[in-house]
């Protein structure tokens, strides 16, 4: 994280493959490294729910003997990830953060890990998240709180906190989540990391524990622009075990990654701008927006506002769809097939007394928020209205695209928040995701970068959204942004505010 | 709108879920006020969906594959028997509602 990097934990992801690949450094060594960072940084952080000391030395050692013989593991040679416990690793527990799962283990592998696995990375975790990926700051995980690098009395973000506090703390360089409403951007940004949320359909969602199936997405989580794009282009591409997933082929996005960004026309939302004008809004992340502004313009971007009126409405819209999803898609837990089987005498307490003891308060909350609005006398009012306001905010954003080549925000409305802060209002939680549940419900590309720091020197950050599956420029808008900002600030480790305080 | 009691007990039968008459209170007091916020959609005038979306999933081929082996399977279930099939509790009694 500093400029010269002189550990082997610091190095980027393009880089440690690199010297593993040219055998300047070991496997084993790598991963050494990395079990001795997450060693010292774990106990402050949590973000962990199981380490694969073992098996990830295991895995080095098999790296290291094969390129001993002349193979070539490929381009994450060596490099550890984690992997949010959401995503299958066959043979490997998990939970989801849930406790219906306690004891589930993978009979599979995910697409994406297969293909992590197969361009030679090293598994280095399971990493904590809110149950079934429902939250925005990991304190749903039924299993532990895990803590922002930055502060530790402030939540990582969610629902992906345990990979961005790992890559954040420099456990590991490379981390995958999942996305949602925002689960791999807004915790990126809680973080001071860039969280990459692909195109719907851009990558295989086999393995990938379903929650709403219409925005999930699996995306990377790095420090950098570049170490990300290479996590993505990894992961990314057709799938036959996914029928969702494109058969578009893979742009290469590293291709024009440095080839700047002037002339680049940059959406900027009228009632985006309008709500950070309001009084109210976070004065930090006002400034940072800002600033983030004159930075694309100063990288030679053409700022272009552009109109999308039905925005205000997308965190209601996106509750309404993604509940909906959620409460269909977790009708499997029931105590028959896997998971948590409780006590019963007739086979619908069976299924009752297993999901209401097996599941945490805000899963309830989300399942009964989705029967509710699919349920007979409110399906119109509220899953078809929302799925026609839906279809009003994707035509509105195709219009600003005919205008603009990407669209930008702030990721998130504050820098990361106080632990059990918002734990007792549900929806001020939710309102934490009023800029990134757009490109969820519409199925954008959108890229997460740390753009600056507030008064208390915790992460801000800027979205970039794109057209569908022009992954290729938001990358690069991101990159030319990077280099503008130069960010070169780094988790401290230090208490800036007491849990429960404000 | 606010939700009462009583529907947060039927929402909660339609999704198998129960809870004590505490979490009732809490549930229809935050629920309703989830809802009252989701409301402002009736504001907005919906469109109608394109359905490209729809058309550009491409359905599997009606093809028969090697899928899960049992032995794995049966490895997550709560219970099993002889390898080959997922045990069920003995129902005592009682309707299935």
């Amino acid at each position: 994280m500093s400029e010269t990097p002189s550990e082997l934990w610091e190095l980027s992801v393009e880089e440690t493959a690199r010297r593993v690949r040219a055998r300047e450094v070991s496997a084993a060594e790598v991963t050494a490294a990395a079990l001795a960072r997450t060693e010292k940084v774990e106990p402050l952080i949590a973000a962990y729910l199981e380490i694969y000391a073992e098996t990830a030395r295991e895995r080095a050692a098999d790296l290291d003997r094969r390129l001993a013989a002349g193979d070539d593991p490929g381009p994450l040679a060596g490099v550890p990830v984690a992997l949010k416990d959401n995503l299958s690793l066959a043979g490997a527990k998990l939970t989801c953060g849930s406790k219906i799962l306690t004891g589930y283990v993978a009979p599979y592998t995910a697409t994406a890990v297969e293909r992590l696995l197969a361009a030679g990375a090293v598994i280095l975790g399971r990493a904590n998240m809110d149950e079934f990926a429902m939250g925005s700051s990991c304190e749903n995980s039924a299993y532990q709180i895990t803590r922002n690098p930055w502060d530790l009395g402030s939540v990582p973000g969610g629902s992906s906190g345990g990979p961005a506090a790992a890559v954040a703390a420099g456990s590991v360089p490379l981390s995958f989540g999942s996305d949602t409403g925002g689960s791999i951007r807004q915790p990126a940004a809680f973080c001071g990391v860039v969280g990459v949320k692909p195109t719907w359909g851009r990558v295989s969602r086999s393995g990938l524990v379903a929650f709403a199936s219409s925005t999930d997405q699996i995306g990377p989580l790095a420090r950098g622009v570049r170490d990300a794009a290479l996590g993505l282009a990894v992961i990314a591409g057709p799938d036959a075990k996914d029928a969702t997933c494109s058969e578009r082929p893979v742009e290469d996005y590293r291709a024009r990654l440095e080839e700047g960004i002037a002339g680049l026309k940059v959406g900027v939302i009228k009632e985006v701008n309008r709500d950070i004008g309001a009084a109210g809004f976070d004065p930090a992340s006002a400034r940072g927006w800002r600033s983030a502004l004159d930075h694309l313009a100063q990288a030679g971007a053409e700022i272009v506002e552009v109109s999308v009126p039905s925005l205000d409405a997308a965190v209601a819209v996106y509750y309404v769809i993604a509940t909906s999803e959620a409460s269909a898609n977790l009708a499997r837990f029931d105590g028959v097939r896997y998971g948590r089987r409780a006590a019963a005498d007739n086979l619908a307490d069976l299924y009752i007394n297993s999901r209401s003891e097996g599941f945490g308060a805000e899963v309830k909350r989300r399942i009964m928020l989705g029967t509710f609005a699919l349920s007979s006398g409110y399906y119109e009012a509220y899953y078809g209205r929302a799925r026609g306001v839906l279809e009003r905010m994707r035509h509105e954003l195709d219009t600003a695209f005919t205008k603009v080549d990407v669209v930008v925000t702030p990721t998130a409305p504050t820098a990361a928040f106080g632990i059990g802060e918002k734990v007792d209002d549900p929806l001020a939680m939710y309102l934490s995701d009023v800029f990134t549940t757009p490109a969820s419900l519409i199925g954008l590309p959108a890229v997460s970068l740390p753009t600056g720091v507030d008064d208390r020197g915790l992460p801000l950050s800027l979205q970039i959204m794109g057209r569908p599956f022009d992954e290729a420029t938001v990358l690069r808008a991101a990159r030319a942004l990077e280099i503008q900002v130069a960010w070169q600030h780094a988790p401290t480790f230090r208490t800036v505010r007491m849990a429960g305080g404000g | 709108m606010a939700l009462t009691t009583e529907e947060v007990r039927k929402i909660a039968s339609l999704a198998r879920l129960r809870f004590t008459p505490e979490e009732e209170s809490v549930f229809a007091h935050q629920l309703g006020r989830i809802v009252e916020y989701i409301d402002q959609i009736q504001a907005y005038e919906g469109e109608e969906g394109s359905a490209d979306a729809v058309a550009a999933v491409k359905e599997a081929e009606d093809v028969v594959r090697p899928c899960l082996p049992r032995e794995q399977f049966l490895a997550n279930a709560p219970a099993s028997a002889l390898g080959e099939f997922l045990v069920v509790p003995e129902i005592k009694g009682g309707s299935d509602e």
